[in-house]
């Protein structure tokens, strides 16, 4: 089966969907036996992420502040997962963990999982088009009087 | 100050006081206020309680809000306090601020900046009038969108929003004139400072971008902005104020840190009354708010991974001020961000900042900058200035009694 997406990719689209996106998979996935019995390596946690930016003037960095998220691995089959996502949802960041384990070990359920991670990027595509389009239609040329 | 106790049925009027609280937050004839309201109708307000408090949670800092009632310097310290609690899992890499994914984006320095203008949700250019909007047609509204959005309507409105942006008459209009698109017949505007008709017109100008590139760097390709410093000093790490002291003399990152968790108010007013302002005032070249990446190493590929999105405003401004050694040749700029929707905050900060590189070693304006801007630092002291400070005032009297006591009658009495 072709991998058609990158390790990061995947991450990116399972921590950006909703819950009720990636939730229901994981479970249904566990309950048909789709990968055998993981282990929790890192349990859910809630912490931050300091964001370190790099300012245009002097191009020094800084730290602009904390972003709350949820981190946690696992392992399924002898390969590790790993998901980190905004915010403090524990079984979203277990599930998603899960997901990404089984889809970098290949095993078949990696179909769905790739199905889902379309259908997350097609969503975020459509609201990023929907956003710039009413934005867009803010655009101003201003005139100078003379 | 004195400890705080409350013996002899002090301490159930404290706990009658907290439940006067409660009522206030739990009683009365209206419903519960529901997370989703406050961070979609009070957006303002919880942008500015992740700022100050140092923390992008969206959720937490809408319950910070609630439980203060309103009270946005109190949410703040709430969400602080929280963060206190919360373990440290990484530090980002360094994020350049051009990767901005902008919903907004204006030029006061330029008519037509390359990458455009876009007005985004505003109301700059409106009047501000109290809204008299009768309650039921406010509720009639919110409901006839809450069903548009959950409705088929959606797609719909989606087209109908691409057809208007791009199917507008030619005509343009002093608010409104679409942009010129890459392959499309139209005139092709160029970008000119407002005080130099004359400048130099970078390529691209009029064209719409989603990560448009900083202003900034039109003045640099005029030669106005020097070039930056901060590879020169070898890149150093930044300054963390959350742990460890800072005094005047701190490294830049340091105050640029200290007021991005500022309090707005405080900041404002430090730069408004600030005596280091110069006469003529700056121009913001640029202010922008849109999304911003967070990303992490993954753990397995130690490549990045985009693992949140938080928003910011963004504002780099621009002064002539005269130095020592006679015509200003280079213009000064400063930089100003924030968590959430801010502008007031990012143009304050950036005021600021331009006046500390200007103003370079000034450790008045440094110490002001750097001590005085949290809110949280002071609103505690003056919370603590309402807690019990019996013996240190019986000592002012008593004081007060000794020096009454030993002086000499003067016979005055006024």
């Amino acid at each position: 089966m072709p991998d058609t997406l990158t390790r990061e990719r995947r991450c990116e689209l399972l921590a950006a969907a909703e819950h009720d996106e990636i939730v229901p998979l994981a479970e249904r996935l566990l309950t048909e036996g789709a990968f055998p019995r993981p282990t929790v390596v890192k349990p859910p946690e809630v912490g931050m992420v300091v964001l370190q930016v790099r300012e245009p003037v002097e191009e020094t960095r800084f730290y602009l502040g904390e972003v709350l998220v949820t981190e946690c691995s696992v392992e399924v089959d002898g390969v590790p997962g790993w998901c980190m996502r905004e915010g403090d949802d524990r079984v979203a960041a277990l599930a998603g963990a899960l997901l990404d384990a089984v889809a970098a070990a290949g095993l078949p359920a990696r179909t769905d999982i790739d199905s889902l991670c379309a259908a997350i990027a097609e969503r975020r595509a459509a609201e990023d088009a929907a956003e710039w389009a009413d934005v867009t239609a803010t655009t101003v040329n201003f005139e100078e009087l003379t | 100050m004195s400890p705080v106790r409350a013996p002899g049925g002090g301490q159930e009027a404290i706990v009658a006081a907290e439940r006067l609280v409660a009522e206030a937050r739990f009683g009365g004839g209206s419903g519960w206020l529901e997370l989703g309201q406050i961070t979609e109708r009070l957006s303002a307000a919880v942008d500015r309680v992740m700022g100050e408090g140092g923390l992008w949670a969206p959720e937490l800092a809408a319950r910070a809000f609630r439980q203060a009632q309103g009270d946005v310097l109190e949410a703040a310290q709430l969400l602080r306090a929280h963060r206190s609690t919360l373990p440290r899992l990484g530090i980002t890499p360094a994020v350049s601020t051009g990767e901005l994914r902008v919903v907004r984006r204006i030029s006061s320095a330029f008519r037509n900046p390359p990458g455009g203008q876009i007005l985004g949700k505003t109301m700059d250019y409106v009047g501000r009038l109290l809204d008299l909007l009768p309650e039921e047609e406010g509720r009639a509204r919110a409901a006839q969108a809450a069903a548009a959005q959950h409705g088929p309507s959606h797609s719909h409105d989606f087209a109908h929003a691409h057809a208007h942006a791009h199917t507008h008459g030619p005509g343009p209009t002093p608010a409104h004139r679409h942009p010129h698109r890459p392959g499309q017949p139209g005139p092709e505007p160029v970008p000119v400072p407002s005080s130099a008709p004359a400048a130099p017109q970078p390529p691209g100008a009029g064209e719409v971008e989603r990560t448009p590139a900083h202003v900034l760097a039109v003045f640099r390709e005029m030669g106005l902005v020097a070039p930056p410093s901060g590879a020169a000093d070898g890149d150093p790490e930044p300054c963390d104020i959350t742990r460890q002291p800072i005094r005047p003399g701190a490294p830049r990152s340091a105050w640029l840190q200290t007021m991005a968790r500022a309090d707005t108010g405080s900041l404002l007013h430090l730069w408004y009354g600030s005596d280091w302002r110069p006469a003529e005032h700056e121009v913001p070249g640029e202010l922008r708010h849109g999304a911003l990446p967070v990303r992490v190493e993954h753990p397995h590929t130690g490549r990045p991974v985009t693992v949140a999105e938080v928003r910011v405003s963004e504002v780099q401004t621009f002064h002539s001020l005269t130095r020592e050694s006679g015509l200003p040749t280079n213009l000064d700029v400063g930089y100003g961000i924030c968590f959430g929707h801010n502008e007031r905050k990012a143009i304050s900060m950036a005021g600021l900042d331009l006046l500390l590189a200007h103003h370079e070693g000034a450790a008045d304006l440094q110490h002001d900058v750097l001590l005085t801007l949290d809110g949280l630092d002071s609103t505690g002291y003056v919370q603590h200035l309402k807690l019990p400070h019996h013996v240190e005032y019986r000592s002012v009297i008593e004081r007060a009694h000794a020096a009454r006591e030993a002086a000499p009658d003067s016979g005055d009495t006024v």
